[in-house]
């Protein structure tokens, strides 16, 4: 019987309150004979029910004694007797003491196999569970083993509150139900770090009276035995180790994220002495008398069948111990990565860390240790300062606004105080849900920025009335200087980023046909990155503004720091963002060009359906876009007016439009290879972009001839494809 | 073949032999009433009968399967799957409380 504990908030509709005349009290009668009569009075296809019983809920039904649907028939399917963890210490199957090292090492690497296979998405109940000896860990007397059960609990247990806390999960990234099952709550964390702790000493004197010593002769199995030991040793390290992250991770001093990731490293180091002691567990056995499938020992796959709920039954496939330490390592690099985001101190580099690190598609646990760690109890950012001020400093690296300035006279203004504090207020929420948003799955994220779009759509209206209102203000007080646009300029290029976001993640995620390419990149091009470039530009001249009327306003004071000033102009502090953005919208543009001139050439499929529409569909793609104001939306009548070619006098022709395609490769080859330091992006980019300047070249040059379909290979870049032509 | 869905009461199928609305008077008096179904592989499942057909399928609602066992059913905790169809050639038994047997004609007694 799995231990239950008494209040389990996670238990939804479990049998609680259950009427007792359900169980046995009652006066059973048999009328198997006359039901089984009386129904065959009905008509074929005739269903009896009540009249507030349909179809539409009988369909909703399990049918049982169907393995699809039924998960409490496979206990009846195998052979051997399926016990608790208690019923098998009763009746001897299973040792809680006395096991040799080759099982003390099978049963944890199988039981790391079962974490990780929880971590990637299934149910407790189907993995760790299946370890009998986690169900009750004081039953267990071999103290490796009773302080790896407890040790594992705790991870999962921690884990867990990581992952709920976070909230950047779903169905399909995690599940984070516990049936009931105690997680090692009757023992502090530190007593089971201590626990590993002690045995991790009494195991590294058993390493060390098994070692080789010099001038004697090594005896095989004590050879063996010392090998096992350091296998074992090295195994209660890592849980302590991992344990000691995690509960690192818990603590709300930022120092202690730069605690857990030394002890990622250590326990990183670990792993070659993992993998090559994996060969040292016992594997699984295969009872022929009984013809069941093979049994890890310690193990009983269908213990909590019964737990499961109603659905279909979801078979957890364990993940194979030779992919282990491979997981470990990517796990433990992705940890690593998360702790280096308290190095980043602005709200627009964490931004940008955030959307990387999402780009590699992390496991849902990495993703929630990165939003705690950002939002500590979400309150205050890493626990230090609150998004307001992070939201202000933003604004003042972006676009200088003179009402954040400490030089400028509404600095002091109550009224213009009150603007301002309260417009960032408002902006604290939409910008701790974007992050949040960037915490989900990728093909979740997508749909989540799409909706994210109306409360900035608010925004943009609240800056712009705050900004007339700062300008109006500052015209009184100081009327060289303007306030026109700046917060506006800063929401709008947010605006502008999540759009473009939500565009480029429909070619990651295979959302697009190539038909659809087209409108997909026009509207990146011509429209998004060209709003891009002039947001930015806007914000840079609103930046040299303020910077020119500070050193006026020093001027007499020091001829050096004006001299100093002169020099630091060189690299403006968003040029690097301009020139991607001019990169990108060449990329795009080269693409949309591409995909007209190949549509000219009849190479592109197109749907050929009586009630096809591509407004229908343009429509769709651009939809969360209607509640943008600025931009405002480019409507599918409006979008072909402006694509139209035959504004041109000549119309171009499939050749003209590879030329202008390949220049743009050109361009953003160009643009690429001189940045001063180039990052994997860019380097992602030009793997694209010189292919594309040779196609172009090529299709131009007249390689019509060929009846074969290009083709599109997203595999050096997931936004930009390499044409490939046969 | 057309699925008729018996809205109307009996009285709607008048032109049937009494017989035959007899013995649906009978199944419809046990609708949502509690029902024990024993299947063929020896598991027993109590539920409010909602549904069958002339195959004996039975649909039973808030279901609950309690494993086979030597003498009662007071052992084991039962799996509560809510609702849960029982094909009519697993069907081994079906069983309904005495009480609501009460008032109606032809079921029940001791076979």
């Amino acid at each position: 019987m799995v231990m239950k504990s008494s209040v389990e908030d996670d238990d939804v509709g479990w049998g609680l309150g259950v009427p007792e005349k359900m169980r046995n009290n009652a006066n059973w009668v048999d009328i198997t004979h006359d039901f089984k009569e009386a129904c065959k009075e009905l008509s074929l296809g005739e269903l009896l029910h009540d009249k507030l019983f349909g179809l539409f809920e009988a369909m909703s039904a399990i049918e049982m004694m169907d393995p699809k649907m039924d998960a409490g028939m496979i206990g009846n399917q195998v052979n051997r007797k399926v016990l608790s963890f208690e019923q098998a210490v009763k009746d001897g199957s299973i040792r809680v003491r006395d096991l040799s090292l080759p099982e003390l090492i099978g049963i944890m690497d199988t039981c790391f196999c079962c974490l990780i296979t929880w971590l990637e998405g299934h149910s407790l109940a189907q993995t760790v569970f299946t370890c009998l000896y986690v169900h009750n860990p004081d039953l267990i007397e071999d103290p490796a083993l009773k302080a790896f059960a407890l040790g594992i609990l705790k991870v999962c247990d921690i884990a867990r509150e990581k992952v709920n806390k976070a909230a950047v999960f779903e169905e399909e990234d995690f599940q984070a139900m516990t049936y009931g099952f105690k997680m090692a709550n009757n023992v502090t964390d530190l007593r089971v770090t201590g626990m590993l702790k002690d045995v991790e000493e009494e195991l590294q004197r058993r390493v060390k009276s098994t070692r080789s010593r010099q001038g004697e002769q090594r005896n095989p199995g004590v050879e063996l035995e010392h090998q096992q030991w350091i296998a074992l040793f090295s195994r209660i390290k890592f849980t302590r180790l991992l344990l000691t992250a995690l509960i690192a991770f818990t603590k709300k001093e930022t120092s202690s994220v730069s605690e857990a990731q030394k002890l990622m490293q250590q326990a990183a180091d670990l792993l070659p002495a993992l993998h090559s002691s994996i060969e040292h567990g016992i594997q699984y056995q295969n009872d022929t008398t009984k013809g069941d499938q093979p049994i890890m020992m310690g193990f009983e796959p269908l213990v909590n069948q019964r737990l499961l709920p109603p659905t279909f039954p979801r078979y957890a496939k364990i993940l194979k111990r030779e992919e282990m330490v491979n997981y470990f390592s990517k796990l433990i690099d992705r940890i690593k990565t998360v702790c280096e985001v308290i190095n980043t101190t602005n709200l627009h580099g964490i931004l940008d860390f955030f959307c990387e690190f999402s780009e590699q598609s992390p496991c849902v646990l990495s993703r929630s240790l990165l939003q705690t760690t950002f939002l500590i109890d979400n309150k205050k950012v890493f626990g230090t300062q609150p998004m307001q001020d992070m939201i202000k400093d933003a604004l003042r690296y972006f676009v200088s606004p003179p009402v954040l300035s400490s030089k400028c006279c509404l600095h002091n203004n109550h009224q213009a105080k009150d603007y301002i504090d309260s417009f960032v207020t408002h902006c604290s929420r939409p910008f701790c849900s974007l992050i949040q948003i960037h915490g989900h799955n990728r093909a979740r994220q997508r749909d989540k920025l799409g909706h994210i779009l109306e409360e900035f759509a608010t925004l943009q209206d609240e800056a712009e009335k705050v900004d007339a209102a700062l300008h109006s203000l500052l015209m009184k007080l100081e009327p060289q200087r303007q306030h026109l646009a700046c917060l506006g300029t800063w929401i709008l290029y947010h605006n502008l980023r999540i759009m473009i976001q939500y565009l480029l993640s429909g070619f990651e995620l295979e959302l697009y046909s190539m038909h659809e390419y087209y409108y997909i990149y026009w509207y990146l091009s011509e429209f998004l990155y060209a709003w891009l470039m002039s947001t930015l530009s806007r914000a840079d001249s609103s930046q040299v503004a303020e910077e020119r009327l500070l050193e006026e306003q020093q001027k007499g004071r020091s001829s050096k720091k004006t001299k100093k000033k002169k020099k630091g102009q060189g690299a403006r502090p968003l040029s690097r963002e301009i020139t991607m953005s001019q990169a990108y919208q060449n990329m795009c543009a080269g693409m949309y060009k591409t995909m007209i001139a190949l549509d000219m050439d009849r190479k592109v499929r197109k749907p050929q359906f009586e009630l096809d529409s591509e407004q229908v569909r343009y429509e769709h793609r651009f939809a969360p876009f209607n509640s943008v104001v600025t931009p405002p939306p480019v409507h599918y009548i409006q979008f072909k007016e402006m694509s139209d070619l035959k504004k041109y006098s000549p119309p171009p022709k499939s050749a003209d439009l590879y030329m202008a395609a390949s220049k743009h490769f050109q361009q953003a080859k160009l643009i690429l290879e001189n940045v001063p330091t180039p990052d994997p992006e860019v380097n992602r980019i030009l793997k694209v972009a010189k292919p594309n300047i040779v196609v172009m070249k090529l299709l131009a040059g007249g390689h019509k001839e060929t009846k074969v379909l290009p083709e599109f290979d997203f595999s050096a870049h997931k936004y930009f494809p390499v044409v490939r032509i046969i | 073949q057309n699925m008729l869905i018996n809205t109307d009461g009996p009285s709607g199928r008048g032109e049937l032999s009494s017989y035959s609305s007899r013995a649906r008077q009978k199944l419809e008096s046990l609708l949502n009433k509690n029902m024990r179904i024993r299947m063929t592989d020896g598991r027993t499942l109590v539920g409010l009968f909602l549904c069958t057909d002339r195959d004996c399928n039975v649909i039973l609602g808030s279901a609950q399967e309690f494993l086979k066992s030597s003498d009662s059913f007071s052992q084991g905790e039962p799996r509560v799957l809510g609702l849960a169809m029982i094909p009519g050639h697993h069907v081994v038994s079906i069983e309904v409380e005495s009480d609501s047997l009460v008032g109606t004609q032809g079921f029940g007694s001791s076979h």
